[in-house]
């Protein structure tokens, strides 16, 4: 079937692919060996929830990348469990430890005793030899790829095939296939069996659609999450495959503070003359943020980052990705110039010394108490940006799970609750909200206990009854 | 014409069924006072224009109402007549139709308060009954009213039915088209059927007394109306035929019920009220209440706010005080019972004034004092986009529903008149204009193109 389609087409589009075609089942059994399988568990208080990843190997030290969707952005990294590699086609495995995740590119990184993964070949063996640069598939141009059958097929490999349909920035250069050409995280490569990209999740293929402003009148689309249709060129990814975590939270992490980043309207920005470079706009400057100290304001319009012009992308909200990729270039403590525009005349140029990105909620301290069914958390900047109070003072603790029917739950408490004050007390370190909870679950003869909540701009006292 | 004729006959039939089930057991309902009511009620037909998907629109609604006085002020719903009525006509006893101008309403009580053209009475020699207020406080449930009213264009529709409760609590943040309502009243929960179009129509006891105006019922349920009582609508009458509006005062507290709370906060039974929320920026805040706190007393006066039943008597308290005035609250915080000096201000509604650009396809409200509270935003700066008309320049533009323009051109919009000079530019010479947009917190231009 297959190669009757071939056929058809060889006179027209490809000259040789006759003769070519026959070379790829050896290319592919060959690449094959630079797949994976990642199996793990991502346990919260009341459950544990199996996952399932592929992953590219990265190099010959047991490196191996998962894309960025492998891991919910909300789950802390010490929920991440029990990770297992398995061989395309293999049932056995071996274990693997969680690294992290890089900020620039996503990935999440998983580390294998190289050891055990004796056989596998990284993905650089494919890539373009001799220091030639990477291919940049043409239009049309087929490419292939691989993809990975299910734990009961033991993950057994499989070729995907289809043609390049565009080449755009978002902000990566990155192909958009007619149809599938492989499974999120894992290579694609041309007909000489050289590495051209690595796909992406598969929400990337309904990227173009999802970006569109009014998204209201598009079909429901259905994504197929276990092959993708668009992968970043091979460009954007051999320079970063060394890029592993110096810690499992992904720090160091560059802050700039400003909060809000808005494309400029293609319209807007030939009004303002504009039209040949991308902007955004900022919409809030954050508190006590390098970009305050370095004299941004609200309503600023970034039009350049260390003197170059922001490019000018479609659609104008990648260059929101854009200027977020730059900065994640940068670590804490690096000089960042950034250019913009004021009010209607006025252009400045702001060096920012960035900082440190304050503690994230997949970084802060948790803790469960089961008998009152509930998971408090610190109460972090990014909690005081959402609610708009003042970021100096960090005081409260967050619900961060409420256990459905539990007493916590009867009274009313919802996840994400400001807890403010425990039995008409304040809170004020997460420390001393998990000291009073603790001695209220121990206290077998405690009948309630009394919580000052506050959820969006509104408050409520909740009484939970423990009798 | 002929379909209304038809109407008109079968709604007399259904009338006169009525009131022979209604009468035939109550003998005392044929008093005189009964049919004089029913000789004040009257059906209600209202326009009014709305300001939404971008341009202004007319739409026509049917309530009812009671008439009070001889020289013509008519009692109805502020959901049935608005200022937003550009014409009214009523349509009396008689049958005869007559217009009508709005005195003022009170969307808080959700009345408003009409007055027939007297002109037109004295030209064309109409003649129509006034009815009374009876006393809504010493109802008790299980008492037997009558609504009477124009449901589903049904007019003089009498229905019967008992009070199932004397102070049901209803607050509805948004219930008279987005405007506030019920938060300084219970109302009256009878089960005397009342349907859309019964708005704004009396309910009155046997001897034809008006002890509410019925305004609302659950949609889907059997029999639960809701209406609000004479107590409430008496001073409310008074108010809106002396000023065309009813002043009250805010200070931003908003109570909760302490229920079973009163033994955590070792307060007496029955004694203060939960301090449930404080508005940011309101005079409780800047006086130093803080949610926690329990309010005992107003100016010495104590409160008690135990159950959701006893809040709005203790909201209205609060709101007819005068505006401007210092109030003396007591306040248990802890084991601690200060005094605290709140400066009220006037009560305001979240709902600012609306205005449509038909040339732009834009409509917009004013942000209001509390709309800004409610938002989080530093000022009034701003009108809010209630809507936009596919294809007209602020749809092209990208503008939507809930966007909040801050600066037209490099004008930061203060006022509703700041945009509408900046149309009446736009229409005299038609310009690319630069306006500034927040959406969820975030900000981003947009370009009206002609």
């Amino acid at each position: 079937m297959k190669s009757c389609r071939l056929l058809l087409f060889a006179p027209v589009l490809l000259s040789g692919a006759l003769v070519r075609a026959a070379e790829i089942p050896a290319l592919w059994a060959e690449r094959v060996k630079a797949v994976v399988a990642v199996e793990f568990y991502v346990e919260s208080e009341s459950e544990r929830r199996p996952a399932l990843s592929y992953g590219t190997l990265a190099d010959d030290k047991g490196t191996i990348i998962l894309p960025a969707a492998a891991v919910d952005p909300r789950v802390a990294p010490d929920q991440l469990k029990d990770f297992k590699i398995h061989r395309a086609g293999e049932a056995a495995s071996i274990p693997g430890t969680y690294l992290g995740e890089d900020n620039l590119t996503g990935w999440h990184f998983v580390h294998a005793d190289p050891k055990l993964l004796s056989g596998l070949v990284p993905i650089t063996a494919f890539a373009a030899k001799d220091g030639a640069p990477s291919p940049v598939p043409a239009l049309a141009e087929e490419v292939w790829g691989i993809g990975l059958r299910n734990k009961d097929e033991d993950f057994m490999p499989y070729i995907l095939m289809s043609r390049i349909g565009l080449i755009q920035s978002l902000p990566q250069r990155s192909a958009i296939a007619l149809h599938e050409v492989a499974a999120p995280g894992l290579p694609v490569f041309n007909r000489d069996g050289v590495l051209v990209g690595l796909a992406t999740s598969s929400f990337g293929q309904s990227y173009l659609q999802f970006s569109r402003p009014d998204r209201g009148a598009s079909p429901v689309i259905l994504v197929n999450v276990e092959e993708s249709s668009v992968f970043p060129l091979a460009e954007e990814v051999l320079p970063y495959l060394g890029r592993i975590p110096k810690s499992v939270t992904g720090r160091p992490l560059a802050w700039l503070g400003a909060y809000g980043l808005e494309p400029l309207d293609p319209d807007v920005a030939q009004f303002m003359k504009l039209d040949s470079q991308g902007a955004v706009v900022i919409s809030e400057v954050l508190e006590g943020s390098p970009a305050e100290k370095a004299g941004l304001k609200d309503r600023d319009i970034i039009v350049a980052l260390d003197g170059r012009p922001l490019p000018r992308l479609k659609p104008s909200s990648v260059v929101v990705g854009y200027v977020d990729r730059e900065l994640a270039r940068k670590l804490p403590g690096d000089q960042f110039g950034v250019t913009v525009l004021r009010g209607s005349s006025e252009r400045i140029d702001a060096k920012v010394t960035l900082g440190d990105e304050p503690k994230l909620i997949r970084e802060t301290s948790r803790k469960y108490f089961d008998r009152l069914g509930l998971t408090v958390r610190e109460f972090v900047y990014g909690d005081a940006v959402a609610l708009r109070v003042k970021t100096g003072e960090l005081t409260g603790v967050v619900a961060h799970f409420v256990k459905p029917n539990s007493p916590a739950a009867v009274a009313g408490l919802h996840a994400d609750d400001w807890i403010r004050e425990i039995d008409g007390v304040e809170v004020k370190t997460f420390d001393q909200a998990v000291g009073r909870l603790a001695a209220i679950e121990a206290d077998r003869d405690r009948t309630d206990f009394v919580l000052l909540v506050g959820r969006g701009g509104e408050t409520a006292v909740l009484r939970v009854k423990l009798k | 014409m002929k379909s209304a004729t038809v109407k008109l006959s079968s709604s007399r039939s259904i009338f006169a069924l009525a009131l022979v089930c209604a009468l035939a057991p109550a003998h005392a309902a044929v008093s005189r006072g009964f049919s004089q009511l029913l000789d004040a009620v009257v059906r209600i037909d209202v326009r009014e224009v709305t300001f939404e998907e971008g341009g202004k629109h007319f739409s026509a609604g049917i309530g009812s109402g009671v008439i009070l006085t001889a020289d013509g002020l008519v009692l109805t719903n502020a959901h049935v007549a608005s200022p937003r009525a550009v014409e009214i006509n009523i349509t009396l006893a008689s049958l005869e139709v007559v217009g009508a101008k709005l005195v003022g309403w009170d969307h808080w009580t959700d009345l408003a308060l009409l007055r027939l053209d007297r002109d037109e009475i004295r030209r064309r020699g109409l003649k129509f009954a006034h009815a009374e207020f009876g006393n809504s406080d010493k109802l008790f449930a299980g008492e037997t009213v009558y609504a009477v009213g124009t449901p589903y264009g049904l007019t003089r529709t009498v229905t019967r039915g008992i009070i199932s409760n004397t102070s049901r609590p209803f607050e509805d943040p948004h219930g008279i088209d987005g405007y506030e309502t019920g938060s300084f009243n219970t109302w009256l929960q009878t089960d005397a059927a009342i349907n859309p179009g019964n708005s704004g129509g009396p309910l009155v006891t046997e001897d034809g007394k008006i002890v509410g105006i019925n305004s609302r019922g659950y949609a889907g349920a059997d029999n639960l109306g809701f209406a609000i009582p004479a107590s409430t609508a008496q001073p409310v009458v008074a108010g809106l035929v002396h000023d065309g509006s009813i002043t009250r005062s805010y200070i931003g507290l908003v109570p909760g019920a302490l229920r079973d709370l009163s033994s955590f906060y070792s307060v007496a039974l029955n004694v203060g009220v939960l301090v449930n929320s404080v508005d940011p920026g309101s005079p409780a805040a800047k006086a130093g209440l803080r949610v926690g706190d329990v309010l005992l007393a107003i100016n010495g006066q104590k409160v008690d706010g135990r159950f959701p039943e006893q809040l709005p008597p203790i909201q209205n308290l609060i709101a007819s005080q005068p505006v401007g005035a210092a109030l003396r609250l007591t306040i248990k915080r802890g084991n601690d019972t200060h005094d605290y000096s709140v400066m009220t201000e006037k009560l305001e509604s979240r709902i600012g004034e609306e205005w449509a650009f038909e040339k732009w396809g834009l409509s917009v409200r004013k942000i209001s004092r509390s709309d800004a509270r409610e938002r989080q935003l530093p000022d009034e700066t701003g009108v809010l986009v209630i809507g936009v008309q596919p294809g007209f320049p602020a749809d092209v533009a990208g503008l939507s529903r809930d966007d909040i323009i801050m600066k037209i051109g490099q004008q930061p919009v203060n006022s509703l008149e700041t945009i509408k000079a900046a149309y009446a530019a736009y229409e005299a010479k038609p310009e690319p204009m630069l306006l500034e947009a927040l959406r969820f917190r975030r900000v981003s231009l947009y370009i009206l193109k002609p």
